[in-house]
This record gives structure tokens, sequence and C-alpha cells, in this order.
């Protein structure tokens, strides 16, 4: 059975300093052992800009196993399946804790945004064109973030644009849309209860 | 997609080499000039082998009290293949299970579960939480301390410590179930085999696209390493 009570306190905790991690953890659905995860992609890498949402699955185990996370958003990364997302990293598999939390882990994926391990790969292609073509890869990851991983200018500016209007501060809209991964609802609940 | 199978299968093979050198297994690099020099002269080597104990296969298959592990590697440039053979098994076995140590650390010892000092939690600002549970302690609760000094809820960290043997924020290593023993007379007349395919050289250009077919047999014998591997 997954520990309910340490997940809602996780829950609790994530979302508390979202503003200072930018990382953000909802429900997916009335479960909460279907989560996603957002992360925002790393300054001064391709990924920079993007918001990136990862799947995350609970199973019965946890917190004694690993919770099961994938990329939800697609992502050109050497330890990134280009395909289906799945995320070569040890601390889910052989390497979990306990002690990790589903924000220690999250900020461990944002930390394989910045330090791809090419030498052991999850993509093959991916961490081929890293070794061997190191400028075409940094163009790809950030053609895949522009892609992919942003809201369009256009799109986030009506979105911003509509909550000023119920009365909320922009600063105060941006950030929070920026947390929610530019998801409407989940951003003006947010406010709502903020 | 074909072709995107076929180099994932040779960086696959080909980095199997550097993650002995590179990862956890540092140990392992002292055993790399061994296989290596196996490799060279891989079919004399091996072929000395057999033929210095022609009856090795009959032999041992009905002897059961004299089982026998092996790793053959195979050279899928020339073909070649070295049979790594051990009777006495404790090195041997290390050996495959720092190959194999892909489960993480294996669970504590009963023995040092129960041994656990349990220390009250005094009023004196011992604030804090069970890294497990994410609990605040509770003045005058009970909890067990690690060797480390790190402490969690008996329940919670009784659990942990039988799936694996490390403390979850330091990673300490507890003692292991001392299994030889167990693990022997299970083992007893079983015969483990491991079978492990790679291309040697660094140009893995070369080996992904000039040696196709090699490097399908290599994915495939990457896959019987998997099935072989042993319950370590």
């Amino acid at each position: 059975m997954v520990d309910l009570a340490r997940v809602q306190k996780e829950l609790h905790e994530c979302n508390r300093d979202v503003q200072v991690s930018g990382i953000n953890v909802t429900l997916k659905g009335d479960s909460l052992t279907h989560l996603i995860g957002t992360i925002p992609g790393p300054i001064g890498t391709p990924y920079e800009g993007g918001t990136f949402k990862i799947d995350i699955t609970l199973t019965d185990g946890y917190p004694f196993e690993p919770p099961k996370m994938k990329f939800a958003t697609k992502v050109w990364h050497p330890n990134i399946s280009s395909q289906s997302g799945a995320i070569c990293l040890d601390i889910l598999k052989d390497q979990w804790s306990p002690a990790l939390t589903l924000k220690t882990a999250l900020l461990s994926i944002q930390a394989l945004l910045s330090a791809p391990e090419p030498d052991d790969p999850q993509d093959a292609v991916v961490a081929q064109q890293y070794l061997r073509d190191h400028q075409t890869f940094v163009g790809t990851a950030r053609y895949w973030t522009e892609t992919f991983a942003k809201t369009s200018t256009l799109a986030a500016d009506e979105k911003i644009q509509k909550l000023v209007e119920m009365g909320f501060p922009e600063a105060q809209v941006r950030s929070t849309l920026e947390a929610t991964g530019w998801d409407e609802n989940m951003a003006l609940e947010k406010l709502l209860s903020s | 997609m074909a072709s995107e199978s076929e180099s994932a299968a040779a960086a696959q093979a080909s980095s199997f080499m550097e993650n002995l050198m590179n990862s956890r297994n540092r140990d392992l690099s002292l055993f790399l000039p061994f296989i290596l020099a196996f490799t060279n002269n891989s079919i004399s080597s091996a072929s000395v082998q057999d033929s210095s104990n022609p009856d090795q296969e009959t032999g041992e298959s009905t002897t059961p009290s004299e089982f026998s592990d092996r790793i053959i590697l195979v050279n899928p440039l020339t073909q070649g293949m070295v049979v790594i053979e051990s009777r006495s098994s404790s090195s041997f076995d290390s050996l495959l299970s720092e190959l194999m140590s892909k489960e993480g650390q294996p669970p504590a010892s009963k023995a040092s579960i129960e041994a656990l000092p349990s220390v009250e939690i005094c009023e004196e600002g011992q604030k804090g939480e069970c890294a497990i549970c994410l609990d605040e302690w509770e003045i005058g609760g009970v909890v067990k301390e690690m060797p480390c000094k790190h402490r969690f809820h008996g329940d919670c960290v009784e659990k942990w410590l039988k799936i694996h043997g490390s403390c979850p924020i330091c990673r300490y290593k507890m003692p292991e179930e001392d299994g030889d023993l167990n693990n022997k007379s299970e083992n007893r007349g079983r015969r483990r085999e491991i079978w492990m395919s790679f291309s040697v050289g660094n140009d893995r250009r070369r080996s992904a696209e000039n040696h196709n077919n090699q490097t399908v047999s290599a994915n495939s014998s990457s896959e019987n390493e998997h099935d072989h591997a042993p319950e370590a």
C-alpha cells in the first residue's frame, strides 16, 4: 500500500517552496498515485526556458520502491528516450533510498538535464550525436525545447491576460502559470488558494 | 528504425567495456588486462583449457558437489570465444556480484537489524523527523539508531533494511546476511553461465556501421547475459 500520508506531506512540502525551486507536483486525477511533476529547464543549457512535465506513478511499495517517472514532454537528451520519455537515472532504479522524495528525485532529473551522461545512454542515437557532433546536438535539443517544452508567447500572453482580468496581480499570475506548466486551471486553483 | 536499434546494440556492446572500467565497479578494472589478454589469443587458450580436461562436462554434471561457474566472453569481430571457469567459487562469486550489481545493496542481516539500539527522544530540542515516513519525532518516543547515528522509526527502517541494507540517508552499509553456506547448498550442482559479447577498440563508428551482422549477434548475446545472470 502506498504511504498516502507521506505522499500528502510531500505534496504540501513541495508546493510550499515552488517559487524558489520551480519544481511543482500536482495530482493527475483523483488518486494520489498518479502525479505530474514539472521542472524548469536549467539555465545555460539547451533546455533553458522550457517547462518539462514528468509523469509520475507510485507503486504500492513507495517509498520503499522508487517512483516510476518518465518525461511526458518530448526532450532531446542522451539519458532520456526521445521516443518514450524513459529516464536513465540510478536513483530511480537501484540507487533509490526512502529518504529521497518526489521533489529531490525531480531535482536530480533537473540536474541530469544540466549534466548528461552520454557513456550510460538511454537513447543511443542522441548519445552518439552528443559525442560526435555536439553542435548539432545542442541545436536539436534547443529546437525540441522550443517546439515541445515552451508555451508559445502568444498563447501565454492570452492566459496571463485572462487571469489578470479576474483581478490577480500580473507578476503573481505569471509566476503561478510558470510553476504550473502554463496550465490555466491549475494556476487559477493555486491563485485562489494562496 | 532498424538502423537505430542496431546502433543501439552497438553502443550497448561497446559501452559495456567502458562501463566495466568506469561506473561503480572500480575493482573490475583490475580484471581488464586479464580479460583482454584472453581475447587476443582467445581460441588457443580456450581450446587448451578444453583439451586438458576432456571429461570436464560429464564429470561435473554427474558429481553435484563439484559445480563450476563460467563466464563466456565472445568477441564479435573475430568470433573468438573465451571461457573463464571457476571451481572454487568464493572469489568468483564476488566478481559475478560486482558485475551484476544492478540490484543495489543486498538486505542487511537479521542479527544486525535486531542489534540496532533503541534511543529515546528526549525533550531537549531534538527536533526532526523520520526521513522514511516524514513524521516528526514525538517527545518520549523510541526510535532506532543506525551505526552511522542516523535515526528512524523502528518499523520504517526495519522494512527498508530487509530490502536494502544501507542507511537511507548516507548509504552506510549494514552487514549482509552471511548466506554463503545457504547459497552454496542451493546452488550445488547448478551450473551458472554468463555470456558476454563486446567489441574491442575505441572506434564506435566502425563497429556500428561496418559490422552490422556482428552487432546484431552482440545484441542477442547481451540478452543472454541477462537470462543467465545468477540471482546473487
